[in-house]
């Protein structure tokens, strides 16, 4: 154990941890004298452990057997863990009764003009940030940081009066400009912390080789951002994916909604068309939600390093 | 934040800007020039606009017609005139003094869970990940059938269980902000916040274990007396950005009940949003907003004084 190894371990600040957590467990650690209560100790955990997850997981499942019920199934009194019958149907459904297709086609056009937005400026912002020593920095950066306090519904307003005097309501610009104006405070403080880190030489070494200083940043500097921007785009496809309000507020028109308001229009479409079509929302919900769990089943360290690099400096 | 490393790389700025070196001239034009995307942004689309809602605030503005100057009527009204004003922020308060609290224990709870090493932790860690990925509006979806007061699942257990009346959630005025809670803690109690949480407890030097083991400490007195006090700083931080988060809430509502049943989940931020687009009170909803982010930021400095006597941090 720890306590006899000869290297100092490095005094580290709380939570100043940059890497994931790979759950070595600290307190388990130190020896204990009696090895049948660390037994116990260790049972408790995993039925606390299997019980949370129980609780965390059911929702989910039920969003997949519900999807699947018919909804006599999912309106009977007697609850029905999983359907007679998987009605796979369902899904299909969904896709005839509203534009669901057309929905989820205009939420990925808005993550993908806004991804590659946010990486081009943010990393511009940050590297200024990070590298540079210009007249009224300090001032600037806090300013950046400060927007992160202010609440969003004191900029939306004018922001939408901006807009539709602008004559870009019911399209797409409001909910892309921002992502190529800078990308948002969180996403350039995370990518400055995470630059702050890569040793100055290389980019002293390149301009000295004769390197101007955008070709430093795009050539030596960003090729060693991969982390850190392959979070930047997954916080944005998140943030875009989840977003409500704004497609809300700015599309007006049907058939430019995104999957997150098309599937609350559904919701609120009036009952008498069709009958209760509880099931089909929740097929809606599971076809929201899949792109999402595919995202992090390919790219799962990066939705946990981008929250720990930001947190964390504190 | 980040103090230390952020000063050894400032360095003192020039008191003579006119007589600049061509380096350092060159220097300021290449910082401006790679932040101009976001200047621009933070100008035309922060400033600019939130001044002119501290403009729009003393006016009268419907969209129609023209912006007219009334002074500070918005804010005495706000105080003396809107009835759901104080009804509308205290429901907010008790939506944050719940929500706040369990949902920052509950993830550091099952933070400290996760931080054994157990065969098989990263299943669970995933697993508790998982409901904060799904989308809010799906989570609403879902909560909707779960909760719903005749058949959803949750009420036909509770009458399996013998529970003659169970409430009725979303539908109750007395239940829908605790269904709002529980619908919010599953999707964000083992997401972000858990692994600032982690993260903190990495940070936690294993000496300290060693030394409250050498001198007897039990596995719940070593939990008590190294771990909680060292993480101090990353409830502190938790518990900041989720007051913050928890005050500004109101998508959750909205798609949920707009507010409903009766006001019951009309948050001050839902209350500023139907002024603005639902009665296009443009001005009275720019003053409202400004009085919201007053007060946050209050909030948040009263939480900063605060800190200095609770939390402690390590090394200092």
């Amino acid at each position: 154990m720890a306590s006899n190894s000869p290297n100092p371990a490095p005094i580290v600040a709380p939570g100043a941890a940059a890497v994931m957590p790979s759950a070595a467990g600290a307190d388990q650690s130190a020896n204990e004298s009696m090895g049948q209560r660390r037994r116990l100790g260790k049972v408790i955990t995993y039925v606390l452990l299997t019980l949370f997850g129980i609780g965390f997981a059911f929702p989910l499942f039920w969003t997949l057997s519900s999807s699947l019920q018919t909804w006599q199934e999912l309106r009977s009194y007697t609850p029905h863990f999983w359907p007679a019958e998987p009605q796979w149907a369902n899904y299909a459904q969904v896709f005839s009764l509203v534009p669901f297709g057309r929905w989820l086609l205009n939420s990925l056009t808005i993550v993908f003009i806004n991804i590659p937005g946010t990486i081009f400026t943010a990393t511009m912002t940050a590297y200024a940030f990070a590298r540079f020593n210009f007249v009224g920095k300090n001032i600037w950066f806090m300013l950046l940081l400060s927007t992160m306090m202010i609440p969003a519904i004191v900029t939306f307003i004018p922001q939408y009066l901006l807009f539709f005097n602008l004559k870009l309501v019911d399209t797409y610009v409001p909910l892309t400009i921002g992502s190529w104006l800078g990308g948002g405070a969180f996403m350039i403080f995370l990518l400055r912390q995470f630059i702050m880190s890569i040793p100055r030489d290389l980019d002293e070494a390149a301009l000295i080789d004769g390197a101007g200083p955008f070709r430093v940043l795009w050539q030596v500097i960003v090729p060693l951002m991969k982390p850190a921007l392959s979070t930047v785009a997954i916080l944005q496809f998140l943030g875009d994916w989840n977003d409500f309000f704004g497609p809300f507020i700015y599309l007006n028109t049907m058939v430019k909604y995104t999957a997150a308001v098309g599937l609350r229009t559904f919701q609120a479409m009036p009952l008498e068309v069709t009958d209760p079509r509880d099931h089909l929302l929740m097929a809606g919900a599971a076809i929201m939600t899949i792109p999402v769990l595919i995202v992090f089943a390919a790219a799962q360290r990066y939705f946990v390093s981008g929250v720990v690099m930001s947190g964390l400096k504190l | 934040m980040t103090r230390d490393s952020y000063r050894m790389t400032t360095m003192p700025i020039p008191t003579t800007p006119r007589r600049m070196s061509p380096a350092k001239r060159r220097e300021n034009l290449y910082g401006y020039l790679f932040m101009l995307p976001w200047l621009l942004g933070f100008l035309g689309l922060f400033v600019g606009p939130g001044l002119y809602s501290l403009y729009l605030s003393f006016t009268k503005y419907d969209v129609l017609s023209k912006p007219e100057f009334i002074g500070l009527k918005n804010y005495v009204d706000m105080f003396t005139k809107d009835d759901l004003f104080w009804p509308s922020l205290l429901r907010t308060a008790y939506y944050a003094g719940v929500s706040v609290p369990l949902s920052v224990l509950g993830s550091m709870f099952l933070a400290i869970l996760l931080n054994t090493k157990l065969r098989g932790i990263t299943i669970y860690r995933t697993l508790f990940f998982m409901p904060s990925l799904v989308p809010l509006v799906a989570s609403v979806v879902l909560f909707k059938v779960l909760l719903n007061s005749d058949f959803g699942l949750v009420n036909q257990g509770l009458r399996g269980l013998g529970v003659e009346n169970p409430p009725g959630w979303f539908a109750d005025s007395n239940w829908a902000v605790p269904s709002l809670i529980m619908m919010r803690l599953w999707g964000s109690l083992g997401g972000t916040q858990m692994i600032i949480f982690l993260a903190g407890l990495q940070g936690i030097p294993t000496e300290m274990y060693d030394a409250a083991a050498i001198d007897g400490a039990s596995s719940w007195q070593k939990t008590r007396y190294v771990t909680i006090p060292l993480l101090t700083p990353t409830i502190f931080f938790n518990t900041v950005l989720g007051v913050i988060g928890a005050l500004q809430t109101f998508a959750a509502a909205f798609i949920a009940t707009e507010g409903g049943p009766g006001f019951a989940t009309w948050f001050f931020a839902l209350h500023i949003w139907k002024q603005a687009f639902d009665y296009f009170n443009m001005g009275y909803a720019a003053a409202l907003a400004w009085f919201f982010a007053i007060l946050i930021v209050v909030l948040t400095l009263i939480q900063m004084r605060l800190s200095r006597r609770l939390v402690f941090y390590y090394g200092e």
